[in-house]
């Protein structure tokens, strides 16, 4: 019944926003203001049906009521509430409704606030929008074709032929198949509403770029537009902000971007979005590139529609790892981009020749030219990234079934256009607030450059930095931090409320001196005895069991209880325990990992997770997924996780001997022969016993072999706990020659009593161990050990901090345009 | 304004042309088990096969699992790495790497990421689901 009112309000959405279509397109056609205020009515039915209807969707969400496939397909039972209501917008079509929703009270917005000329037109352009988006999710079966899929759909209808379906067409799951654990994390939960939100408001510089070219009136629109522009820019900021943030904290690929086709999504958009900016503040300003500002007002649109197509259409499913549900949208979307790109593109061509455009060129020297120049070069890293993207249509011109590029192709064109960027950055700011020659400019930049260059040299020294590529980098970098910074220093003074764009630039600097020494400069941490493996693999001279050489180095290291290592020369790293809980995951391990650093810094520990994934785990079979521990500093970050401990390698064979046992069981245990290293004086358990490594004593020459060269024997200490049995045997281990070759000699000690052998079977001298080897013993020594993957990364907190100072940049600047806007209209 | 024009125009089309060339270059074509055997460096997709054993070796420090790619062909698969996050999960995978005596060394390997646009392709009915 709710699920019917849901749908039937969906359908009720996509009918009234088609009739509003009409209205508004009459409206600013006949400049009919009474046709505009139904219009206006119908956006705010609109918005209350899919109020209603998402309503409906989180009802049943709530409900579990399993029925649905969206419900079944995204949550169970025991998830928490906030992730219920999270779940709403968690796959495909609900997103689409959120976005909907955005663009809803954007929209009612814009009805508030637009001025006279536009308002038809803008809404028009937002009507059409929201018609594309509602047909996503109707799903209206037309006989010959289906139209969007319906969130409100039942598992029946969904897959009709699946047998259990056939023999019960009522059928109800138990329960969900619940939402993936990496998911269940807040950041993911604000993260899309933020994202649909900046879509929604992206929409409003395409609104009203259509109705200048509507109304002929080149030159205001971009007064009201500006705002909403820098305000959908500073919201996809924020979202990839919290998706790379999500990715670092969560995913253990160990970084915040890969240049995943679902990442560039939502960064073309905002890189073109502010190229975008810069033309229109120049028209602003200078009454000149309203072609830029247009043109870009649509590009950045379009390339939202475009991204949204690429990873929904199911394009990149057959292509990519990142495959998006296939809905059976591609026909919609394909119809979506065309309608966009005809109306936005086909639009500003047919009035291409009737856009003003100024004869005499600027100056190189000027404030048009840079800001225009950062315009461009924002457009042509937006234009690699979409090439990159597009690799599975774009790269069929080159090979058949076509792979993304690889990483290197997205760092070898961003990396130059970025140097160029942060330079440009500081000419443009002080051409920006004052006019100048070669020669004023020179000698204004002169301090800057003092400062720039000594601290290029700290930092290629601190760093050791040897590439001299990263050398420049590296200076542009601090050339955009120091630059913008002088120029902020003077404008505080003058006028505070200017520096908007002053403080965008100086975090772009910060950005780009995080990344590098975050991406490039981070470091694995090892133990010795690693680095030194990895020294022989890169001399060649590790061989694999097939003969081949080695490669690759190895990045873990292995920790066992209470033996610290010293790691990287810097840390001694003690594992001492780890504790088991229920909360809030069944089975999740906390390990405890302490690291004192060797110059007398303080110890400080780490407690990395490792836990059953539940969606997918089952009785027979334990999926485990690790929650990385980040310790955040200024200066570095420490990132370390657990890939592997015995605990888990414990859980997992106990499983693996029950499925045994269940396939054979008159299979007989296999008489047992294990052996462990045994410091002196350590006792190490197994089951009911101890076996204590007492001391060396010597051993008597008659007791070992001819040419012994080693002749030790062990004293070790057998206890049966529960009983308080001991007994002590001293087992013999020596090394003797025979025909110029040396071999081992350990005899048994046999304890009859528990039918037990002991021997002495290799000796550490090194570090004052010894293995023992023990046979007739069911129960397994109870080694703990932990598998560490660990990496420090310098100054990712300058990342963060470069974020942030763009996002305050932006923020301050949407105030400025805003109350400007505001003022203009009393 | 004409010589300027031209230089626009060339250097845009330069631009572009350089780009669409790396950009050629720096894709590849994905193939199968069969076809890696022949080339030095490739992007195979496929399942993973979890009737076959597969687990992390703390000797070597290396995962080993069997891969079945689109054709069929199940190989041994070596990652020198532990267990990535989500590879139980991921509905397909890409190994990038060279197959030497029948087995494929991955320096890279890919998962279908854990998004929530992810289609879950296991359905389980109610027997089971409960369980």
């Amino acid at each position: 019944m709710i699920a019917q009112i849901g749908n039937l309000f969906l359908s009720g959405a996509l009918a009234v926003s088609i009739a509003g279509l009409i209205l508004y397109a009459l409206s600013a056609i006949r400049e009919d203001k009474k046709l505009e205020t139904y219009a206006n009515w119908i956006w705010m039915t609109k918005g209350l049906f899919v109020l209603i209807s998402s309503g409906a969707l989180i009802y049943l969400i709530m409900t579990h009521q399993f029925q649905y496939y969206y419900v079944w397909n995204y949550t169970s039972l025991d998830l928490e509430t906030q992730y219920l209501f999270s779940a709403f917008y968690g796959g495909q079509e609900g997103s689409f409704m959120l976005w909907v929703l955005c663009g809803f009270l954007v929209g009612a917005g814009l009805i508030r606030w637009t001025r006279k000329p536009y308002r038809a037109p803008v809404m028009f352009v937002m009507m059409l929008t929201q018609v594309f988006l509602l047909s996503m999710v109707v799903g209206w079966d037309l006989g010959f074709t289906k139209i969007g899929a319906s969130p409100f759909r039942t598992i029946a209808q969904e897959m009709p032929n699946a047998p259990f379906i056939q023999a019960n067409p009522d059928f109800v799951p138990a329960d969900g198949s619940g939402l993936n654990d990496l998911l269940k994390s807040p950041w993911m939960m604000i993260h899309p509403p933020i994202i649909f939100v900046g879509f929604a408001m992206m929409t409003v510089p395409f609104a009203f770029a259509i109705s200048s070219l509507w109304t002929k009136t080149y030159h205001e629109w971009i007064r009201p537009a500006l705002p909403w522009t820098l305000a959908a820019n500073l919201s996809l900021l924020t979202a990839i902000f919290l998706g790379g943030y999500w990715a670092y904290e969560t995913l253990s690929f160990g970084g915040y971007w890969a240049w995943d086709p679902v990442e560039n999504a939502s960064l073309v958009p905002w890189l073109i979005g502010t190229a975008g900016i810069h033309a229109m503040i120049i028209q602003r300003m200078s009454a000149r590139a309203h072609k830029a500002s247009l043109f870009f007002a649509i590009l950045a649109y379009m390339a939202v529609i475009y991204q949204t197509f690429l990873t929904r259409s199911g394009v990149l499913a057959e292509q990519s790892v990142h495959s998006f549900v296939d809905l059976g949208l591609y026909g919609q979307l394909l119809l979506f981009i065309l309608v966009i790109t005809l109306l936005g593109i086909g639009f500003y061509l047919f009035r291409y020749k009737e856009i003003p455009s100024v004869d005499k060129e600027s100056k190189i020297l000027s404030k048009e030219f840079m800001t225009f120049t950062g315009s461009i070069l924002l457009f042509i890293l937006g234009f690699i990234i979409i090439i990159g993207t597009s690799s599975p249509i774009l790269g069929r011109l080159f090979v058949d079934n076509p792979t993304p590029p690889e990483i290197q192709f997205y760092n070898d064109w961003s990396m130059p256009l970025a140097i160029i960027m942060a330079i440009a950055t500081v000419i443009g700011q002080y051409l920006f607030w004052q006019k100048h020659t070669w020669e004023s400019l020179a000698e204004k930049m002169i301090f800057p450059l003092i400062i720039t260059s000594i601290a290029t040299v700290i930092s290629i020294v601190f760093g050791e930095v040897r590439n001299l590529y990263y050398m420049v980098f590296i200076f542009a970098g601090w050339f955009a931090v120091i630059g913008n910074g002088a120029v902020l220093l003077s404008l505080l003074r003058k006028n505070p409320k200017l520096v908007g764009g002053t403080v965008t630039h100086i975090g772009f600097g910060a950005l780009l001196l995080g990344i590098i020494a975050s991406s490039v400069y981070t470091e694995p941490l090892l133990d010795q005895q690693t680095t030194r493996y990895n020294a022989r693999i890169a001399a060649g001279d590790v061989f694999d069991e097939e003969g081949f050489p080695v490669t690759q180095p190895v990045e873990m290291f292995e920790l066992e209880l209470n033996r610290p290592k010293l790691v990287n020369e810097k840390y001694m790293v003690t594992y001492e325990g780890f504790e088991v809980s229920d909360s809030p995951r069944p089975g999740q391990q906390t390990y405890r990992i302490k690291f004192e650093p060797i110059d007398g810094g303080r110890t400080f520990y780490m407690d990395p997770v490792v836990y059953p994934m539940m969606t997918t785990s089952s009785m027979n079979n334990i999926d485990w997924s690790v929650d990385v521990h980040v310790r955040t500093g200024w200066l570095s970050d420490i990132y370390l996780y657990v890939a592997g401990s015995q605990y888990v390698a414990d859980r997992n064979e106990e499983l693996e001997n029950q499925r045994v046992r269940d396939e054979l069981p008159e299979a007989l245990a296999e008489e047992e022969r294990q052996s462990i290293e045994i410091h002196q004086g350590e006792t190490i358990e197994a089951g009911p016993f101890s076996f204590t490594f007492v001391q060396f004593t010597p051993a008597s020459e008659e007791a070992v072999p001819e040419n012994t060269q080693i002749g030790v024997r062990a004293q070790i200490r057998v206890e049966h706990r529960p009983s308080g049995n001991a007994y002590e045997v001293e087992p013999l281990f020596a090394v003797y020659t025979e025909d110029g070759r040396s071999y081992t000699y350990s005899p048994p000690l046999s304890i009859d009593r528990w039918n037990m052998d002991v021997y002495f079977s290799s000796i550490f001298p090194e570090s004052d161990a010894i293995e023992i080897t023990v046979e007739g013993l069911d129960e397994e020594f109870e080694e703990d050990w932990v598998l560490i993957v660990a990496e420090r990364k310098p100054y990712v907190s300058v990342v963060w901090l470069g974020t942030f100072l763009l996002m305050a940049g932006f923020s301050i600047s949407i105030l400025r345009h805003w109350g400007r806007e505001k003022a203009a209209q009393e | 304004m004409k010589p300027k024009l031209l230089i626009g125009v060339f250097s845009i089309v330069l631009f572009t042309s350089l780009l669409m060339y790396n950009f050629g270059n720096s894709i590849s074509t994905y193939v199968n088990f069969e076809q890696a055997a022949d080339r030095t460096n490739s992007h195979v997709v496929g399942k993973w096969d979890n009737t076959k054993e597969s687990g992390f070796s703390r000797e070597t420090m290396q995962f080993s699992f069997h891969m079945e790619d689109e054709d069929g062909n199940v190989r041994r698969v070596v990652y020198p790495r532990p267990k990535p996050n989500n590879f139980e999960q991921a509905t397909q995978l890409v190994v990038i790497g060279s197959m030497r005596n029948n087995v494929f060394y991955a320096d890279e390997m890919l998962m279908k990421c854990p998004s929530k646009y992810n289609e879950n392709p296991d359905f389980e009915p109610a027997e089971t689901a409960g369980m």
